[in-house]
């Protein structure tokens, strides 16, 4: 293991790189078209036809799409801090938003989970 | 440019902060002490006694939040890597995400009117149930606060990851797709890491819709903007 440690960074670094020109070149693409998507969108299209056309296997970007999605949150942390600012809407408004969340959370999950359970458990009867 | 040391402090912070929690949660486990509950209280516990508005926080720190950008070009690793899946099982996983967002959007919008909150926190609640590179844009598209979502997505990970685990045991789910989708579509990526708990089939369909209900969302913009 301590061997790869020397040429890992590097590597890291470099896949990175790629993911972050990806964005850029994702960008200017969205910019030219004009269409009203994110550049990140544009970039994972991008990425996509890569790896069918072939002339990229998702191996090769493992290490860095690994570490970005690993770190997700460091990257949203800023927008958190936000409340900051919402001091007074959180004291006036701040449990009835927390109710908010929950309850449309715990329907989100039971909606999804027996939708797919039902059509999975449907599927199965007639396929059989 | 002028050095700005108080807005590298919190540059500093924000990553020390992250690093710390990270190590704490590795070694503990408790969920309490998970970076995503941790970091934001250790940043407020700081910032609130100091007087720090968001505008000066954000300063030196709100590049990280453009490095969303490239977290979304990332995402095509496992929507590739899972097309297998995908190819097999994408009628039940395109149903259930549909239903998902359909619940989300309506619920928290309902919800919200309810119990009359502010329209602008209305609309930022709205897309709260999906991955936060998503979920920012979709805000903005919606005239919602995107800085907002992104808060509400926290608590929605937060909790949806504790809710999600009471749920499987009272829900009869006696698929890896339905517990997967379960934790993808309500939870992000909070619930993915909750759901490579439960197993690794369940994590991987976790982090595949969890991604494509993102996609979903977004691309319903427009018909959104229009009826909300």
């Amino acid at each position: 293991m301590k061997a790869t440690v020397s040429n890992a960074l590097p590597r890291l670094l470099a896949e990175l790189c790629a993911l972050f020109v990806l964005y850029f070149v994702g960008g200017q693409l969205v910019a030219w078209l004009g269409w009203p998507i994110p550049a990140g969108v544009m970039g994972m299209a991008l990425l996509l036809m890569l790896f069918a056309v072939g002339a990229l296997k998702p191996g090769t970007l493992q290490r860095g799409a690994g570490w970005l999605m690993a770190q997700m949150l460091l990257f949203f942390i800023p927008a958190l801090m936000s409340l900051l600012d919402y001091g007074s809407l959180m004291r006036s408004e701040g449990w009835r938003i927390l109710l908010v969340i929950a309850l449309s959370t715990l329907v989100v999950m039971v909606v999804t989970a027996l939708t797919v359970e039902l059509v999975c458990r449907w599927s199965l009867r007639h396929e059989a | 440019m002028k050095l700005e040391p108080m807005s590298l402090f919190w540059l500093a912070l924000t990553v020390a902060a992250y690093l710390f929690s990270r190590w704490l949660y590795g070694r503990t486990g408790r969920y309490l002490l998970s970076p995503l509950v941790l970091v934001p209280a250790l940043l407020l516990a700081v910032a609130i006694p100091l007087h720090t508005a968001y505008a000066e926080y954000a300063r030196n720190t709100h590049w990280l939040i453009g490095v969303l950008g490239p977290v979304t070009v990332a995402f095509a690793v496992p929507i590739w890597q899972q097309r297998a899946m995908l190819a097999r099982h994408w009628p039940a996983l395109l149903l259930g995400m549909l239903a998902g967002s359909l619940a989300s959007i309506s619920s928290s919008w309902g919800l919200a009117h309810l119990l009359a909150l502010d329209e602008s926190v209305s609309l930022s609640l709205v897309p709260r149930s999906i991955t936060t590179p998503f979920a920012m844009p979709l805000a903005h598209d919606l005239g919602g606060v995107p800085e907002l979502t992104a808060v509400f997505v926290m608590f929605t990970g937060v909790l949806g990851a504790v809710f999600g685990g009471l749920l499987l045991r009272v829900l009869p789910l006696r698929t890896s797709l339905a517990r997967g989708a379960l934790f993808g579509v309500g939870a992000h990526g909070a619930g993915v890491s909750r759901a490579h708990e439960v197993g690794g089939e369940e994590g991987s369909v976790a982090g595949l819709v969890m991604v494509l209900t993102g996609l979903l969302n977004l691309f319903a913009a427009p018909l959104l903007a229009c009826l909300l």
